[in-house]
This record gives C-alpha cells, sequence and structure tokens, in this order.
C-alpha cells in the first residue's frame, strides 16, 4: 500500500503542505536553484545573474508578496478589490515615517525589523478600518468603494508634504539594511557589494536573496493559510456567502479578516517596493499598481499560490521579453530576408513610412511604444485567460502534469 | 524502506550531477564550491582590474572599462529618456538632436577616431522604470547624455556615485548646481529658480512702475517649487508685493484647481501673473483669468509655454502674443548666433526636422557638453567610467557659440551656477503660421539681470533631499 500516490491514511498526510515526494524534490530543487542564481554557475541561464536581471527576480518578489495578499482576499475569500495600490502605499508610508532618516520628511530612524512589521500593521489596521463599509456591498459595489481608497489615498498622499515629500517630487525611503538600533554602521547591509561567507555578491543579489527569503516566508503563511479555519471559512464565503452563514460562518467578521491579511500584505509589499526602488513619487500608488497586481492573480490563476507566483513572474518579466523579442525581430525585419521578417514586418514598425503595432523607438515611428503595448497586453490577457482559463496559468500547469501523470494514457 | 532509499539514490544522482556541472569543467569533485568560489572572485576582479585594458590610441595609452571598445571603435553613451511618458513628444525631439550632432561628430573622426554611438531607452517618466533602466545601462554605457526627470534622477543619484558614472540632468533644477548632490551630475542652462528672477528682473525693467504687485501660482514638485522659489526672491529684491501665492495650488487633473488659481489672480489684480506649471493647465488658467477681464501681463518658467498657444486656430493667439513674455534656457529657433545657425543647418539637412522646434537644440547642447567631456578624457588618456566624469568635473569652459550660454564646472556652487538665460523672448504668431520659425520673437540673448547677478547662490532654491 505505502508508496501508492494519492493514497492518504492519515488526515495530516493529506492535509500536509508538501503531499507528496515529488513536491518536496521540485521545491528542493527550486531552493538550490535560487541560491544558485545570482552566482552565475547554472548552464543556460547564467545571464539571471547580471545586476539589471536580480533587480527583475528582487521585483517578482516584491509584486509576489503583494499579490500573494490580492490572492488571500479575491482568490480566497472572492472580494473583488481595486485598492490594494492603496494599501501599498500605506505601507510604503509607514516604513519611510519610521524607518528614513530624519530630515525634511518625517522620519525616525527606526530599523528594519520595526519598520517593516509595522508597515504591514498599519495598512491592515486601516484595511479593516475602512473594511465595514466594504463589508457591507459586493461585486461591483465593492469593486466601486476600493476604487474610490485609490483616488482618495491619491489626494492625501500628494498632498500630505511632510510625510509624502508631495506631488512629482516624493521622497526616499529607508535602505534594505539591517540595523539593532540606531547604530551608525548597518550590522547586515543588502544594498552595497561585498563578500558573504567568503563569497564576493553584488549589492543586488544581497537585494535578491533577502527578497527571495521574504517571498518564501510569505508564501510559506499564505499556503498554510488554506488549510486554516480561516482559509476555509474564506473559501466558503467565496463559494457561497449564504450558504457559509447558514453553516454558522460569521461572514461580516471573516470579511473582515480578510481585508485585513490582505491588506497586511500590501503593506509589506509596499514598503519593501518603495525601499527597494529608494524614491517614489506620490502618484506612483495609482490604479494602474493595482491593475497590476490584479494581472498577476488572474493570470497565474485566482486562489491559488503557486499561480500567484508564476503570475508575478510571468507579469515582471513579460515588458523585458516582450522588449528583447521585439528588437530582436526588429533586427531581422530590418535585414529584411525570410518569412520571419515578413511577419515581423506586419507587428513592427521601423520608419516613418513603416506600418505596425508596435515601435522599436517611441515617437520615431508610428505604432505603439514598448511599455504602451505592455499595458494592451496586460488587459488583453486578463480577457483572454478569464474566458479561456479561468485557472490561469496554473490551470495550464494542472494540464501539462495530469497530460503526463497518465501518459501515454489520455486519462 | 524501499521507496525511501530510491529517493535518496535519485537525490544522490542529482546531487552528482549538479555537483558535476558547478564544477565548471574541474577535475575534482569535492573543491567544486571553492572553485565557484574562485569564479566569482575573478570575475569581481576581472571588472575592476583585467576589464580595464589600455591600448595605444592616438594621445598615447587609453585606458577604458565599459562602454568603449577600441577594437569596434566605438563609445556608447546612454539616454534616460522618456519616450512614451508624459514629456514623451518633447524628450523624443531631444533625443533626435543628440543624433544628428553625433552623425556630423562621426563623420568628421569622432573623437580620436572612435565613433559616438548614442543608446536612448525610455524610462517611460516612471521612478522605478527609470532605475531599472539605469541598471541595465551601466554595463554597457561609458555616461549618460541625459536622465529625464529630477526625482528620478535623483533616484539613481546613490547609484551613481557608488559607481561613479557621469550623467546630465534633464531638467533645470537648481540642484544640480548644488555641490551637496551633483558629485555625479552636470548642470546645464539657466535653473528654474534663476530663470524667475531674469524674466521677473526684465520686466520690471521694461514695466517700470508699471509693475508693482505679483501673483505666483506653481505646480507641486521640484520644477513648480523651485520657480516659485525663485519669484518670491525676485519680488523680494524688486520691492514687489506679492498680492496673490498659489504654492503648490495646481494640480492639473484637477480642474478646479485651476478655476480656483485664475480666480485668485483675476481677484487680486496683480500687475504680473507667473504661473510655473504644464502647457495645458497654464492655457486654461489664462483663459479663465482672460474671460473674467484680467489685463495684466504674464509669464511663467519656460515649460509652461507651448507653440501651440498661437497656432493659427488658437483663441488666444493674440492675448497670449501681446500679454505674455518667457525666457529661454536653451537657443531658440532663428536667433542669430553661430551656434544656432550651425545646428539649424545640421538638423535641415539631416532632413529630420518637420516643424522647426528650438527643443531640438536642447539635444545638441546636452550632447555638445559631453563632447567636452569626452575629449578631454581622451586627452587624459582614461575613457573608462570615472575618468570621464572626473574629465567632466574640471571642464572650465563648454563654449557653445549662443547655442546656450556658456558652462563651468569648476569652482564654487555660486560660481559654477548659470545665471544667464539663452533668450528672452515673447511669441510671435505670424512667425509661426509662416512656418519659418517655433513662432519665437527674441528680445534678448544670453542675459541676465541684475538681481540674478547679485544673488549669492549657495544651495539649491528648493531642496530635493530627504
Amino acid at each position: 500500500m505505502r508508496g501508492r500516490p494519492m493514497l492518504y491514511t492519515r488526515y495530516e498526510t493529506d492535509q500536509a503542505l508538501m503531499n507528496t515526494g515529488t513536491k518536496k524534490l521540485m521545491l528542493a530543487l527550486f531552493l538550490v536553484f535560487l541560491i544558485l542564481v545570482p552566482l552565475g554557475v547554472i548552464p543556460g541561464v547564467d545571464f539571471l545573474a547580471q545586476d539589471e536581471w536580480l533587480r527583475l527576480l528582487s521585483e517578482v518578489s516584491i509584486y509576489g508578496i503583494a499579490a500573494l495578499g490580492l490572492n488571500v482576499l479575491t482568490g480566497l475569500a472572492g472580494q473583488v478589490s481595486l485598492g490594494h495600490a492603496f494599501f501599498m502605499g500605506v505601507g510604503a508610508y509607514t516604513a519611510a515615517w519610521l524607518g528614513a532618516a530624519p530630515g525634511p520628511f518625517n522620519g525616525l530612524g527606526l530599523p528594519i525589523w520595526i519598520w517593516l512589521p509595522a508597515a504591514g500593521i498599519v495598512a491592515a489596521v486601516i484595511g479593516v478600518a475602512v473594511g465595514p463599509t466594504a463589508v457591507r456591498v459586493r461585486g461591483l459595489y465593492l469593486a466601486f468603494v476600493t476604487l474610490g481608497l485609490v483616488f482618495v489615498g491619491e489626494y492625501v498622499f500628494r498632498n500630505w508634504t511632510s510625510l509624502t515629500g508631495g506631488a512629482q517630487t516624493g521622497r526616499t525611503f529607508p535602505p534594505l539594511e539591517f540595523r539593532l538600533w540606531k547604530e551608525e554602521t548597518p550590522l547586515i547591509d543588502f544594498v552595497s557589494d561585498g563578500p558573504w561567507f567568503g563569497i564576493e555578491l553584488s549589492g543586488e543579489a544581497k537585494t535578491y536573496y533577502l527578497l527571495a527569503v521574504f517571498a518564501i516566508v510569505f508564501v510559506v503563511l499564505s499556503k498554510n493559510l488554506q488549510r486554516t479555519r480561516v482559509g476555509r471559512a474564506f473559501q466558503s464565503i467565496r463559494d457561497r456567502d449564504v450558504a457559509a452563514e447558514i453553516m454558522g460562518v460569521n461572514e461580516a467578521k471573516y470579511k473582515l479578516i480578510a481585508f485585513g491579511i490582505s491588506s497586511f500584505y500590501a503593506g509589506i509589499g509596499g514598503a519593501l517596493l518603495a525601499s527597494f526602488v529608494g524614491r517614489m513619487i506620490p502618484e506612483q500608488w495609482n490604479l494602474f499598481l493595482s491593475v497590476e497586481i490584479i494581472a498577476i492573480v488572474l493570470i497565474g490563476g485566482a486562489g491559488v499560490v503557486t499561480g500567484t507566483i508564476l503570475g508575478s513572474v510571468f507579469v515582471i518579466l513579460l515588458p523585458r521579453i516582450v522588449e528583447d523579442v521585439t528588437h530582436g525581430l526588429a533586427a531581422i525585419v530590418v535585414e529584411g530576408s525570410g518569412p520571419i521578417a515578413w511577419i515581423g514586418d506586419l507587428f513592427i514598425s521601423t520608419g516613418l513610412d513603416d506600418f505596425g503595432f508596435v515601435n522599436t523607438q517611441a515617437g520615431v515611428a508610428p505604432g505603439l511604444s514598448i511599455p504602451q503595448f505592455n499595458q494592451v497586453l496586460y488587459g488583453l490577457l486578463i480577457i483572454l485567460f478569464l474566458i479561456f482559463e479561468p485557472l490561469g496559468l496554473y490551470g495550464i500547469w494542472l494540464r501539462i502534469r495530469n497530460y503526463w501523470k497518465g501518459w501515454p494514457f489520455t486519462y | 524502506m524501499k521507496a525511501k532509499s530510491k529517493w535518496l539514490a535519485i537525490f544522490l544522482v542529482l546531487g552528482l550531477i549538479l555537483a558535476a556541472c558547478g564544477g565548471d569543467g574541474g577535475t575534482d569533485e569535492t573543491t567544486t564550491s571553492a572553485e565557484s568560489t574562485d569564479t566569482t572572485e575573478d570575475m569581481t576582479s576581472t571588472t575592476e582590474g583585467d576589464m580595464t585594458s589600455t591600448t595605444a590610441g592616438g594621445a598615447g595609452e587609453i585606458a577604458t572599462d565599459v562602454g568603449v571598445d577600441l577594437e569596434a571603435g566605438t563609445i556608447t553613451v546612454g539616454l534616460l529618456s522618456d519616450l512614451s511618458g508624459v514629456f514623451s513628444s518633447l524628450v523624443q525631439i531631444i533625443v533626435t538632436g543628440h543624433e544628428v550632432y553625433w552623425e556630423q561628430v562621426n563623420a568628421n573622426g569622432g573623437i580620436g577616431g572612435l565613433e559616438v554611438v548614442v543608446n536612448p531607452v525610455d524610462t517611460a517618466y516612471d521612478p522605478p522604470t527609470h532605475v531599472q533602466r539605469y541598471e541595465e545601462l551601466k554595463d554597457e554605457v561609458v555616461a549618460f547624455g541625459h536622465s529625464t526627470g529630477s526625482p528620478h534622477t535623483v533616484a539613481i543619484n546613490d547609484q551613481l556615485q557608488a559607481d561613479g558614472i557621469l550623467a546630465i540632468p534633464l531638467t533645470w533644477y537648481s540642484g544640480w548646481s548644488d555641490d551637496a548632490i551633483n558629485a555625479n551630475l552636470l548642470h546645464h542652462g539657466v535653473p528654474y529658480c534663476l530663470e524667475s528672477m531674469n524674466i521677473i528682473g526684465y520686466l520690471k525693467d521694461m514695466m517700470g512702475d508699471g509693475l508693482q504687485t505679483i501673483a505666483i501660482a506653481s505646480n507641486p514638485g521640484d520644477y513648480g517649487l523651485d520657480s516659485h522659489e525663485g519669484a518670491v526672491l525676485a519680488a523680494e529684491a524688486l520691492g514687489l508685493e506679492v498680492v496673490y501665492e498659489g504654492r503648490e495650488a495646481i494640480n492639473a487633473a484637477d480642474e478646479a484647481t485651476l478655476t480656483e488659481v485664475a480666480n485668485g489672480i483675476v481677484q487680486s489684480g496683480a500687475d504680473l501673473a507667473y504661473v510655473t506649471t504644464s502647457p495645458t493647465a497654464f492655457s486654461t488658467i489664462f483663459g479663465t483669468a482672460l474671460a473674467q477681464g484680467y489685463q495684466g501681463t504674464w509669464s511663467g518658467a519656460g515649460p509652461s509655454y507651448n507653440p501651440a498657444f498661437i497656432a493659427p486656430d488658437s483663441p488666444i493667439k493674440d492675448a497670449i502674443a501681446a500679454s505674455t513674455y518667457w525666457s529661454a534656457y536653451y537657443g531658440l529657433w532663428g536667433m542669430d548666433t553661430p551656434g544656432v545657425q550651425e545646428a539649424t543647418q545640421l538638423l535641415t539637412d539631416s532632413g529630420r526636422v518637420e516643424v522647426p522646434v528650438s527643443a531640438y537644440f536642447e539635444g545638441f547642447v546636452e550632447a555638445q557638453i559631453m563632447h567636452a567631456a569626452l575629449e578631454q578624457a581622451y586627452a587624459n588618456g582614461d575613457m573608462t567610467q570615472a575618468g570621464v566624469l572626473a574629465a567632466a568635473k574640471s571642464l572650465e569652459n563648454v563654449a557653445l557659440d549662443g547655442l546656450g550660454p556658456d558652462e563651468t564646472y569648476v569652482g564654487a556652487n555660486n560660481d559654477q551656477v548659470q545665471r544667464a538665460s539663452a533668450a528672452i523672448w515673447r511669441p510671435d504668431p505670424e512667425a509661426l503660421a509662416s512656418g519659418e520659425s517655433a513662432g519665437e520673437e527674441v528680445l534678448e540673448t544670453d542675459y541676465t539681470n541684475a538681481i540674478t547677478e547679485a544673488y549669492e547662490f549657495n544651495e539649491a532654491c528648493y531642496s530635493l533631499e530627504g
């Protein structure tokens, strides 16, 4: 009997985070992969060790954390929210107030072990505070309530100059450094180059490691949440709120908890993003940021932690890949031979009189610039995934997995 | 037991494969970790030492690291440009200016035979994207020919200093002349703050007793506030009474703020309305005030103006022409200076100019400053990123022949800061309609007002720190 897949003799093994050996092995390999990436020793993907790619991967971690929060709210509890960017902003400015060095703007100079958790907690408290309004409505109306939050938030951020630096100006945020208290030199510095355990690492690599660890912690927490009493309550509300209440699930209470947890993640994500970029202007915490996070959750697969991770990798790396592909294609088009050049020419405009959807140098040729094209692409992908693959990238992965599980049989 | 041992075996095999891969062709598997450590250290030392190759050039030994390829004969200059954001239409023109300028330099032998290639990337006027683009380019370029946006440039400033790379900010914030933050930056053109003094001083000289009161309104951000500070200082120096002050009062996205500012200006009845904002907001405020019968004179920082104000179909073209005065950071199309004439010729010959716009000259000015820095670095025999930075910071005089006022990068803040506006001008709808110029009637060139001359510049008028 032992060793058979999908056969569980105990409830604990059925509910285990890693319920099969394959998953454990894959996870172990994935962790080894994550550790080796900045060292540039993995053949084929050694380019990821470049600073620019490490920064993109760090961004994946940050957006991943923020999106995990929305995944709890939208994916697990089934509540729509367009207000995620607002809570990210709240987290960022809490971090700035507590962590940034005293100067022209509010800053107490406290260490990261205070400002980072506080960023999450303050965002969560505000999330719970606005929650009572939000739990009274659902669906489209909830979308409007949360949409309002983004605009109210942007107004406050723009005008609270002593904290945010003011519109179009912004302020600096505390760097990713670990201090015990306010000592002069940080105990661990995650931003400047230098050796760790005898290995020479760039600042980007250190930031990457730190953020990867944070992301892993939040992934585990999030994954764990699904199998708790609270997680089950969320899912029952999502699937049928009336039925859930009849079963004794306190709808208002659990919706509030969902808002709180989701905002906590957003706060942490926002604080890390601001700290990572170093300087943010208040206009940054806008609707487009919310939409980006929604894109991650929907493209990855709502309600699934693995999906959110896949989604953030996809959404963050997409612009870069689109750009590389466009430039590569443009080179072929300019050379002008073969079927690829012919197809590419329809797509890319290379000169003033050339028709195409996308141009490689904005303003010179007609068509959309690559960042504009990316925004169109996000929208398109959200629509296509919702229609054809509601489970997102995770759904695609499931189908691939199941195909090989049954191979050579179809089921 | 069986299952466990199976997994153990797989794990061991995988471990061995990994070790073999990681060993990088090494013979002894037990030293894998040590070897990979060595590789990393080697790579680092390469970037710092070995890659700094030296070779015999025209001026002797030339040291290089990033962005200068002596074998291919190229020097790569990066441009952090807003090609798709709010300032894209302006920045695209400036990028063309860079390209046309360098084409001519390359055609005439480049820098010691090396060809200069510009690599513009799109930052979309978004700080995170700006930082990301910087990371992408820093290992490809010898310096940055421009960096669009003040908060954006401040966001990469620490990195520029850590990496020892030079950048020319594409904004006229007075902080770029402040040694507290400009260790790796080159200012150019009169900063917003001193620009306000020049144009308000000019108007006072022109209007005499007709100018007693001033209304000041501004956008938020370094642009609005730096300009605002300058206007307040000018009012103080000239003894003008500030009858309305809308500091940071303008939000272009919010129509109500525009009406409020317009009402404030009308009610104050000021002789001069000094409004620093975007062209859209400026025209709205101007139009609203005009409709209410406001009769005063208008001005503001350069970017508040747009040639569309005096386009043939513009309803406010006559009012704009009659009552607004502006200052310029760089030369104007059709201006009679050698620099402008030469640049105009090059631009016309390149066939890339559809409508005459002075903004091309901004690209020329930036490129010319970079040219001077690269020439100096070449003469010093050090074309590393740090070498170009050091060379730039030693330039005593960058002569621009009237394309803009000459620049200097040595001495104290007060000695370095640019005080001269390239021109004082007023809009001319007829000239624009004829297609001969961008519709700018030049009143003064290379202009510095007495109050600007007297102003002691020790630090940025408005601090962007924190």
